[in-house]
């Protein structure tokens, strides 16, 4: 195989890292679902539920934020297999981040929710609202503009976390690029490639986050 | 199995050690590198604070895996040929110095300015103003995201790994081939994270209700 040199090369890269970006994209899309599902439910059982769901809930977010994407990665995908439980490499990396990010999802849900102020929760009882009505129509319009925000900058770190999906062999970005350097030895212009092409997705994705913040004027939130 | 787990525990606990040193010295260089950028970012010349902004930017719009890769295997082809221990340090370091600088800057950005001028009416000089009034009030501010940012620290070394910086998760990792129990060792190992991380993350809650206080 002949590689190109000068400007070229770089258009080579880009041209094969791009086939990658279709499963980062993925991995973060589907991690994405799989941790707004899972904290939309604990946030719930946060709010609605007792002491005991709460700690539950608590305990949770706590540990999965404290250990590293990598070692929950790893515990999916290598350690899981002895037990029976085989998981294909993107499978794997979908679930791990997800796993991961909920805990995250979960706080930014909560802290939305926690910012209204309990008084319009009150004001809602008083005129006969039921919690479910208070919760759909007084909370949750509100909380989802303060939750966009820190939502984006989360989905910005997902994007980023992908990258370590490339460890368990899922084939986006991160693993192409050490295909190609194993192939072609151009490292340097080649991490400098995937650089471009995640700054490519995550730049537009920071800025929105930033204007939606300046627009809804939610200072208080933060990712 | 029980035996080949408390067999490897010296080695995972001594590797948990080499963690923490490598997130200490990467932190201590990032809020060292976080102030550079800060100050830069603020200065009257557009061309430095052009600088510290494109940095920043480029910085938290990549993983830190790519940057790693980059300092590690790219800069070696390069002729800048580092081990990958050095490497590891001076990319956490370099990724989170980006960080850092945006949480020096929220904080002196929390201090009201008619602080200043209202300092200078009383007489006092710019640096007692800012050694003694901005200074104590930005410690408050910033200390519970600098105590975060030690905590997502702690958890990008494993990260380092992939580099072969001798840390925590490549000693699981080559512990988890030598006796094939990957599950028993990976989930000792994300406990050893947790117990690291979780003494920070109570830091920082007891750090934001006392902010809370001082409100």
């Amino acid at each position: 195989m002949t590689v190109p040199s000068g400007f070229d090369l770089y258009l080579y890269i880009v041209r094969v890292l791009i086939t990658g970006v279709e499963t980062t994209i993925a991995v973060t899309l589907g991690s994405l679902v799989l941790s707004m599902v899972v904290a939309a439910l604990f946030a719930g059982c946060y709010r609605f539920g007792g002491q005991f769901t709460r700690v539950l809930v608590q305990s949770y977010v706590e540990f999965f934020r404290a250990v590293p994407v990598l070692t929950q990665l790893f515990v999916i995908y290598f350690g899981l297999a002895t037990i029976g439980i085989r998981l294909d490499s993107i499978s794997a990396a979908i679930l791990g981040l997800g796993i991961n990010g909920s805990a995250y999802c979960t706080e930014i849900f909560r802290g939305g929710v926690d910012a209204i102020p309990h008084g319009q929760t009150e004001a809602a009882y008083a005129v006969g609202l039921s919690s479910w009505q208070v919760f759909r129509l007084i909370i949750l319009p509100q909380a989802v503009r303060l939750v966009l925000p820190p939502l984006t900058n989360f989905t910005v770190q997902l994007l980023k976390n992908t990258s370590v999906a490339s460890a368990v062999a899922a084939p986006e970005v991160m693993l192409l690029a050490h295909n190609l350097v194993n192939e072609t030895f151009h490292s340097p212009e080649i991490y400098l490639c995937v650089c471009l092409v995640y700054l490519c997705i995550s730049l537009p994705m920071m800025r929105f986050a930033s204007w939606l913040e300046f627009r809804l004027g939610a200072t208080g939130a933060r990712s | 199995m029980m035996d080949h787990l408390l067999e490897c525990m010296p080695q995972l606990l001594r590797a948990a050690g080499d963690t923490v040193r490598m997130m200490a010295v990467s932190f201590v260089l990032a809020l060292i590198i976080g102030a550079v950028l800060a100050l830069m970012r603020a200065a009257r010349v557009r061309a430095v604070s052009s600088i510290a902004r494109f940095y920043i930017s480029v910085i938290r719009g990549t993983p830190v895996l790519a940057q790693l890769f980059f300092i590690y295997f790219g800069l070696a082809e390069m002729g800048v040929v580092m081990s990958s221990y050095q490497a590891a340090i001076i990319g956490l370091a370099a990724n989170s110095g980006a960080y850092v600088a945006e949480i020096y800057r929220a904080g002196f950005e929390s201090t009201p300015k008619g602080q200043l001028e209202a300092g200078g009416a009383l007489g006092l000089r710019r640096f007692q103003v800012v050694g003694l009034i901005i200074v104590p009030q930005m410690a408050t501010v910033i200390l519970p995201p600098l105590a975060n940012q030690a905590i997502i620290l702690i958890k990008e070394t494993s990260v380092a790994s992939l580099i072969a910086a001798p840390e925590l998760m490549l000693r699981a990792r080559d512990l988890a081939s030598e006796y094939f129990m990957p599950l028993e060792l990976y989930v000792v190992a994300g406990i050893i994270y947790f117990l690291l991380a979780f003494p920070l993350s109570v830091l920082v809650r007891v750090l934001e209700a006392r902010l809370r206080v001082h409100r």
